[in-house]
């Protein structure tokens, strides 16, 4: 960790680090990890936060610094974050919240530790191309012909093949 | 005159046509020309997002690719899809080895990604290829004595640095239409906050909650409609106004901006698809001068 000399703080204090953290760090988006200094604006900016007590993203960092590796990939938490990006605009030292949550899923994902929304939608984009196919019924095609617009969305289910077949080879999205 | 790619999103087509529909009148008439992209993919937002970086960039780049195999910039209507796009375009130009291992994924369909294509999103082309005195000269249908609010969408407007819309703490745009327009722009409370959109289909009990005190901060400035620029944002905010208990008197229009604007430039209601909307917007649009 690169510490700017002659700095007020003594940095040992303020930035705990761990293998873990070093691991996030080394994820794209993981990278400003050890910047945080633990002042809590990001919960008390958080809309999740308010509304359900089992997340609180400045503890989530903290245990991530405190290297509980184990504890925060298998827990849904990383996963709860709506990537608002609130907290990240009010952070004062630069760290992007979503961001490092972001690495986490990816981490976690590598190891099959994927909630099952997560799952089920990706696997879903993976067979159908996007999203909704099931939800495409008669009565939209209908309101859309109204409309004017074209009744053929036209997207195309090749791609997203050849996607899962390279990324989710053990098809960790089953 | 200037042209675009349109990139509708997964969302949109489904469950919002009158939303898409509406773009097209509204950009029409102002002269810009849109074609629907074919044989699209999902842009990866949210979901195969949070799984592998490089499939990720992958889907989002082969549509930035398909754009710029047409000549073409995109527009897109949905805040994440623009954030998806935006956030990947910045990663393929930053990151040599990833944009490789993209354009390998892309070279069976003679498809490449070089870094010439740009996205915006919907408030972009008003904003920049528009131009608000362009909007102005085209009101022929003013809005008198009505007071509405404005939602941006987190992915539309953050992070700046990336997507480029609108000063992320205090955005402007929808508000200086809808005072452009003729009705008055009311702050509220939160008005940067999220919808609660994306928790939706993680936690729901929590999602209402964030998108209703979005709606409760809003009837306690008193407006009379929400005009917002996301697909995903518009259906929140409109979902959540039918929870058990809630009384439907009390229940605040959501209108995007292009069904906002469109009647006041005089495209008619029907091309709007203003009758598919869940709460009838009707109090919002009896406020309109009579056609001059
Ligand atoms: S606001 Fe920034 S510095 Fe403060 S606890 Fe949150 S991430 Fe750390
Ligand atoms: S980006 Fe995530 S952690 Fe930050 S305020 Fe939004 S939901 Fe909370």
């Amino acid at each position: 960790m690169v510490e700017t000399k002659g700095e007020l703080k003594q940095p040992s204090l303020h930035h705990p680090s761990s293998d873990f953290s070093e691991e996030i760090a080394n994820e794209p988006g993981g990278e400003d990890i050890t910047k945080c200094i633990q002042c809590g604006m990001c919960t008390a900016s958080c809309l999740v936060a308010k509304y359900t007590d089992r997340y609180r993203p400045r503890r989530l960092i903290q245990k991530i610094l405190l290297g509980k590796r184990e504890e925060v990939l298998n827990s849904e938490l990383p996963w709860l974050c709506m990537t608002c990006r609130l907290c990240e605009e009010r952070c004062q030292e630069g760290v992007s919240l979503p961001e490092i949550f972001g690495a986490v899923r990816k981490i976690a994902a590598r190891e099959g530790k994927i909630p099952n929304v997560f799952k089920s939608t990706a696997s879903l984009v993976l067979k159908d191309g996007w999203m909704l196919k099931d939800t495409y019924t008669d009565f939209i095609e209908d309101d859309r012909d109204d409309l004017g617009l074209d009744t053929d969305l036209n997207w195309d289910d090749d791609f997203v093949k050849k996607i899962k077949k390279k990324y989710f080879k053990e098809d960790k999205t089953r | 005159m200037r042209e675009f790619a349109l990139y509708l999103g997964c969302t949109t087509p489904v469950r919002l046509p009158q939303y898409e529909a509406s773009v097209k009148a509204v950009l029409e008439k102002f002269g810009i020309e849109l074609t629907t992209m074919k044989d699209a993919n999902c842009c990866g937002a949210q979901y195969v997002e949070s799984l592998s970086r490089p499939a990720f960039a992958a889907l989002s780049g082969r549509i930035l690719a398909l754009a710029e195999r047409e000549g073409l910039d995109i527009l897109a209507i949905c805040g994440a899809c623009s954030g998806s796009l935006k956030t990947v375009k910045h990663e393929l130009d930053s990151d040599r080895y990833l944009r490789s291992e993209v354009n390998d994924l892309l070279k069976d369909e003679d498809l490449e990604y070089t870094g010439n294509v740009h996205v915006k999103h919907l408030l972009q082309i008003f904003q920049e290829d528009i131009g608000y005195n362009a909007i102005e000269e085209a009101i022929v249908r003013p809005y008198k004595g009505i007071r509405l609010a404005a939602h941006y969408g987190c992915h539309v407007t953050r992070p700046y640095e990336i997507v480029q819309v609108d000063d992320p703490e205090n955005p402007t745009i929808i508000d200086r239409i809808i005072e452009i327009a003729g009705a008055t722009a009311v702050d509220y409370v939160g008005k940067t906050r999220c919808c609660g959109g994306p928790m939706l289909a993680v936690d729901e009990p929590v999602a209402n909650k964030i998108g209703m005190e979005k709606i409760e901060n809003l009837q306690n400035v008193g407006v009379q409609g929400l005009v917002t620029a996301c697909v995903f944002c518009e259906i929140q905010l409109t979902q959540v106004q039918f929870g058990e208990g809630l009384d439907p008197k009390n229940r605040v229009p959501v209108l995007s901006l292009p069904q906002f604007l469109g009647p006041a430039i005089g495209i008619d209601m029907n091309a709007l698809g203003t009758y598919l909307n869940k709460i009838p917007p009707d109090n919002i649009f009896a406020s309109l001068a009579e056609a001059k």
